[in-house]
């Protein structure tokens, strides 16, 4: 229970952990970008370019990228594994549009190894569904361990301070922020409530989990009325509670917790900023470093 | 018949850095017919205690004899359920239904119990917490007094005649005239044959209403006891940072200033007083 409450939260003492919430979201919308700075090879070949340039290019692009998530990793603490947990539901997704991909792949292919039908293993399949399934992968990874070192609270206060500029078009980002929090607040004492309502019920023999839906619906019945009763009582509270403490929205409002920029944001702006740069480099082939070391690799081949 | 618990452990969220060992190898006896009472701090896994008793939660470590049920082996949890009652911390927030009396035959209905049965009982669980059945059985119980709402929800566990009763701080939130109701009611309910099992918070009530005391710390049993056991010697109870009943504070006061008297409870107080000043007043 006490796990759902904090979100994914795994509470250690890391840099990561320490950074500003602000940041690790920027960073994170970087990282996203950079995923998507690598063009797929359907697009890559259309363009007139060929595919032995693409597998080098994709490959040094996202070796970087994995590599710079695995130093955060790191540096972050969090077991490899937690983090490979958390995102366990989408690694089956990944692997099953990859599969469809590799057998089903629809572009101009000119290396094919078999046909059977509708279905055609050729070497673009191949290439293109570990392409695929690489970005997916590192696209969910990166967010998983930004809400494995940030708890619910700093992301919300980090939205809220990210969006403010929004306030000069009137839109209540600090209302809407709060709100967000309060129902961050909410959802573990709801948990509790419903844990504690169940097992009152259960101790007057309720059933949860017999007989169709229907009974299933009507079962709820004891649970659902005093769990709304009491929200409804508890919402209440606290609106009384922020009222005797003359909450008053927005203006001129200080924070318990004031984010601040340290120089470990600085030191991770470097290193993502150059991670940004060497992929930029791989794909649009700066300096010639692509195309020197693929010539390299021809020459091994 | 009687619950016996050895070396029970619990542990919450185990492996996770959540981990929080609530019990650490607890073992004692809970006779028939006692008035048990639990103790200890917050956090110190009364709860989490009481609710094994009627396997809301799973047994992990240890083993739970219940009136002839092993927890350990498979069972037949409704039966477990019916002997064991349960009446949580503000037990009011669990009413649900339309009507106090079909609230108070949820649990005997759940029980399989014939329309009859149900109607007696409730009828009878009703009458039993003092309220007037024939005024009140077809109010919801949303339009009740907090005081008459709890003592519905108390009926709606009572109307299943649990052979155990438990309950969590049955006085928690209520002014001292109905502290001292629902009490009284415990006592009366006894009469009706329930072994009663009470946590509590109030040194006095624990004092005054309990045969013998469990003393939780931490998770560890401090040690089981008997009211002047526990509250004549104050150390146990010092060392802890528990209060100590009224009636034994003033005991205490009284040995501080030289006067040698130990009591656990008022009637024992105005005895040992009276023997200390050497007379007989009665
Ligand atoms: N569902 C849960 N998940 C994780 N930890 C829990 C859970 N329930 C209780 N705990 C922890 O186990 C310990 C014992 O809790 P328990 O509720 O049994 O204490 P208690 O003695 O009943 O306290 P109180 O007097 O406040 O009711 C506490 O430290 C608590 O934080
Ligand atoms: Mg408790």
């Amino acid at each position: 229970m006490r796990d759902v409450s904090m979100g994914q939260y795994y509470p250690t003492k890391s840099p990561v952990h320490k950074m500003d919430a602000r940041a690790k979201l920027v960073f994170v919308i970087l990282y996203i970008v950079m995923l998507f700075l690598v063009p797929s090879l359907d697009n890559y070949l259309g363009g007139g370019g060929r595919l032995g340039e693409y597998m080098v290019k994709s490959g040094l692009s996202f070796g970087v990228v994995t590599l710079f998530l695995l130093v955060a990793i790191i540096f972050s603490k969090v077991p490899l594994m937690k983090v490979l947990k958390s995102v366990k539901a989408v690694v089956y997704l990944v692997i099953i549009t990859a599969v469809i991909m590799l057998l089903f792949y629809s572009g101009k292919a000119n290396h094919v190894y078999a046909t059977w039908g509708i279905i055609t293993i050729s070497l673009e399949g191949i290439v293109s569904a570990i392409v695929m399934a690489v970005r997916l992968f590192l696209l969910v990874m990166g967010p998983a361990l930004l809400s494995l070192t940030t708890t619910p609270v700093e992301l919300t206060d980090g939205i809220e301070s990210l969006l403010s500029p929004l306030k000069l078009i009137k839109i209540p980002v600090h209302d809407i922020a709060i709100i967000m929090s309060i129902a961050l607040r909410l959802i573990p004492t709801m948990i509790e409530e419903t844990d504690k309502i169940t097992n009152a019920q259960k101790a007057r023999l309720a059933e949860f989990d017999d007989g169709n839906v229907f009974k299933k619906a009507k079962a709820m019945i004891p649970v659902l009325v005093p769990l709304l009763t009491s929200s409804f009582r508890r919402a209440d509270e606290l609106a009384y509670a922020m009222d005797s403490r003359c909450y008053g929205g927005a203006k001129n409002r200080t924070r318990m917790r004031v984010m601040r920029l340290s120089y470990r944001d600085a030191i991770a702006l470097v290193v993502i900023a150059a991670v940004f740069f060497a992929v930029l480099t791989f794909v649009y082939d700066y300096f010639g470093v692509a195309t020197f070391i693929s010539e390299w690799a021809y020459t091994l081949l | 018949m009687s619950i016996v618990i050895k070396n029970l452990t619990h542990v919450y969220s185990p492996k996770t850095p959540f981990e929080r060992i609530a019990l650490d190898d607890v073992t004692f006896t809970i006779n028939d017919g006692d008035y048990f009472g639990i103790i200890g701090h917050t956090g110190s896994g009364k709860s989490t205690l009481i609710s094994h008793l009627n396997g809301l939660i799973k047994l992990t470590k240890g083993s739970i004899n219940v009136n002839g049920i092993d927890l350990g082996k498979k069972y037949d949890y409704k039966k477990l359920r019916s002997e064991v009652g349960m009446v949580f911390q503000y037990p009011e927030y669990q009413l649900f239904d339309e009507t106090v009396e079909s609230d108070v035959s949820f649990g005997p209905r759940n029980m399989g119990l014939s329309e009859d049965e149900i109607k007696d009982r409730a009828a009878w669980a009703i009458k039993l917490v003092g309220l007037n059945y024939d005024k009140i059985k077809n109010r919801s119980p949303f339009e009740l007094s907090g005081g008459q709402m709890r003592r519905v929800a108390l009926a709606g566990v009572l109307a299943m005649r649990p052979k155990v009763l438990v309950l969590d701080e049955p006085t928690a939130g209520l002014d001292p005239r109905g502290k001292k109701e629902i009490l009284d009611l415990t006592l009366k309910i006894k009469e009706q044959g329930p072994t009663i099992i009470m946590i509590s918070h109030n040194m006095d009530e624990i004092a005054a209403y309990c045969n013998r005391i469990a003393v939780l710390g931490a998770g560890k049993l401090e040690g089981v006891f008997s009211p002047s056991e526990l509250f004549g010697q104050s150390e146990i109870i010092e060392r802890l940072g528990l209060a100590l009943p009224t009636p034994a504070l003033i005991a205490k006061k009284l040995r501080d200033r030289g006067v040698s008297v130990t009591a656990s409870d008022m009637d024992g107080l105005v005895q040992a007083v009276l023997s200390a000043k050497g007379g007989n007043y009665a």
